[in-house]
């Protein structure tokens, strides 16, 4: 088993006014290869800071993060936006799809700023649609598709690039409780398959389907494993 | 990359028709003006041209200047001088020129211009009669005294008609009955030459009546065809200036004058395009305008693109590509409307219509110009927005 993501004593804080927020305070963790692991704890807590620094959308104050052993601290935007687009896969509560574009579109996007030529991507682009179960729905913008219709969109766009780990943030809190179901056992046949899932949520009944959790309050792992 | 940057630009384009419409205005109103400008510039200066070159652009006049030292150069034998000297020159024909009274009965004119003329020269000045004809080289060879009048001329010394085949009075020193063989038909005057009031005899008759001395009035040189007419009057004066100095002659020449309304209207006109130029500078004002109110509107979705792993450099260029997508279109509708706008007014003015290409690349380069100059700092303002910021815009 390989480590994907290390922290090692990851401090995150905000200067707000003359007040210094310490939104995480000294985080050591591991994730390894093929875990299904639940980042878990109230609003406030931290959650949201640490989820944007495993998606190297942020830069830590202080400590060290490394994913597949490269270390983040000294890396430029240009690096950062290399490492989102190659080893991290996101998935967000609200799809984040992009609204102009067609389903079978907004799942090439990660692969075209890959450099991966037009004929690959969408042929890769079609596999995965058809894998989340929209292979009659790739021509279909988001505005006309379900609420799970477009997370499994999100899901297929995040899985483009063969990530090392996919990244969800609360994936099933804009769903019902029915397709948020089906969405969460979408993540859990992907976790089957040996797909490292990351899933950011303050539902207990949701972390409890993972099979590992970390819970976060005030910028300290209160409970882990 | 490119491909689908000018995918996406098109498609917010048209998802904003109305606005894309406004903001292009600037530009469209620039480009067109520009054009339009350039357009007629170069339509006018066509037109200046061709009436100049209906003149004759092949004629030059050399006329002699001062007294004495010159009568021994410019004398009749002198045109075959000058064409033997100078190449390019078709022929040479030797003017006599003075003012004379004219009478017709009741009807006096005085300070006339008469000239001997060799009978070449209507045919090389293109000259046209109403009446009558020519005369010809016979009446020359034999001093016949004829006279062929100016429309104008022959209008006032016969009132009611019936110049050709009579006979009018010309006074220089004692009065001579002059035979009528010709009157010209009217003819607008080109760069101040007009025959309306001028009578032509014979160049050998009028030496033989008003002239003692041999110093002509001037030549009128014809260039040949397939000869530069501005080079041939360049060798001309270079060769006057050597076998009579710069003082002692004067050369017309309406391919100088040509070259020099050129350069006129092509000031006129350059000065009038770069006012226009400067509606453009206010359309790329509104361009930067609208892309930041674009920037601001798609924060998220840079936000989104950024967590797929845009790097700043692609966001940039998208937004690029979109603003030049942007002002490249308003310069097309611009040409479209620069172009027909010029073509409606030279169809008013009867002038040729002469597109000017260079003015069409000219403004489409600027265009796009415009757009990446424009478009840059929104564009840049984009590519430095903070992801997590980004995403969580509503």
């Amino acid at each position: 088993m390989c480590i994907v993501i290390s922290f090692e004593d990851v401090r995150r804080y905000y200067v707000v006014g003359e007040n210094v927020i310490k939104a995480l305070d000294g985080i050591s963790f591991d994730i390894i290869s093929g875990s299904f692991l639940a980042i878990m704890g109230p609003s406030g807590s931290g959650k949201s800071t640490l989820m944007n620094l495993i998606g190297c959308l942020d830069t830590p104050t202080s400590g060290v993060i490394r994913i597949d052993g490269e270390t983040l601290g000294d890396m430029g935007e240009d690096e950062l936006a290399l490492i989102r687009n190659r080893k991290i896969g996101f998935v967000f509560q609200n799809f984040n799809l992009l609204p102009k574009l067609s389903a079978l579109d907004n799942v090439m996007v990660p692969l075209l700023y890959r450099g991966i030529p037009l004929k690959e991507r969408k042929e890769k682009a079609e596999a995965l649609l058809e894998k989340v179960g929209l292979g009659d729905r790739m021509k279909h913008r988001p505005t006309e598709l379900s609420g799970g219709q477009k997370q499994r969109v999100a899901i297929a766009r995040a899985l483009s690039n063969n990530p090392s780990i996919i990244l969800a943030d609360e994936p099933t809190g804009a769903l019902d409780s029915k397709t948020g179901d089906q969405i969460m056992e979408l993540f859990e046949n992907l976790n089957d398959e040996g797909r490292t899932i990351v899933f950011v949520t303050h539902d207990r009944t949701l972390g409890a389907r993972c099979r590992s959790s970390i819970s976060i309050r005030d910028g300290r792992i209160v409970d882990g494993c | 990359m490119v491909a689908e940057n000018i995918k996406l630009a098109f498609s917010s384009m048209v998802q904003n028709k109305m606005r894309t419409l406004l903001s292009l205005l600037g530009i469209v109103i620039g480009v067109a003006s520009v054009v339009a400008i350039l357009n007629l510039g170069e339509s006018v200066t066509d037109s200046m041209l061709e009436s100049m070159a209906s003149g004759g652009l092949d004629m030059l006049t050399i006329t002699p200047r001062g007294a004495a030292r010159e009568t021994e150069i410019f004398t009749d034998e002198f045109s075959d001088t000058l064409m033997r000297n100078v190449s390019g020159i078709k022929t040479v024909l030797p003017v006599l020129s003075s003012i004379a009274v004219m009478r017709n009965g009741q009807e006096i004119l005085s300070g006339e211009s008469i000239q001997g003329v060799t009978s070449a020269f209507f045919e090389e000045n293109s000259l046209e009669l109403s009446d009558g004809s020519f005369f010809t080289l016979m009446n020359n060879i034999n001093r016949r005294q004829v006279v062929v009048l100016g429309k104008d001329l022959a209008d006032e010394l016969f009132p009611v008609g019936g110049a050709v085949g009579s006979y009018v009075s010309i006074f220089r020193n004692q009065a001579k009955s002059y035979l009528v063989v010709g009157v010209l038909a009217e003819k607008d005057a080109t760069l101040g030459v007009s025959y309306n009031y001028t009578a032509f005899i014979p160049y050998n008759t009028y030496e033989q009546r008003f002239s003692r001395v041999t110093q002509v009035s001037n030549y009128i040189v014809k260039v040949a065809e397939g000869s530069d007419a501005l080079s041939v009057s360049d060798d001309i004066e270079s060769y006057l200036d050597v076998i009579a100095g710069p003082d002692y002659y004067m050369l017309f020449s309406p391919a100088t004058m040509v070259e020099m309304a050129g350069e006129i209207t092509g000031t006129f006109t350059a000065f009038l395009a770069a006012i226009a130029a400067i509606s453009l500078l206010v359309g790329g004002i509104g361009i930067m305008n609208i892309m930041l109110v674009s920037v601001i509107e798609r924060t998220r979705e840079i936000g989104i693109r950024k967590a797929l792993g845009a790097t700043p450099r692609i966001i940039r260029t998208q937004f690029l590509v979109e603003s030049v997508i942007l002002t490249l279109s308003g310069g097309l509708i611009g040409i479209l409307m620069g172009s027909l706008l010029s073509y409606a007014v030279v169809s008013a003015s009867g002038w040729n219509l002469h597109f000017s290409l260079p003015a069409i690349a000219v403004s489409l380069l600027f265009s796009a110009f415009i757009g990446i100059f424009f478009g840059y700092y929104p564009a840049y303002k984009a590519s430095k927005l903070d992801p997590i910021d980004a995403l969580s815009h509503e």
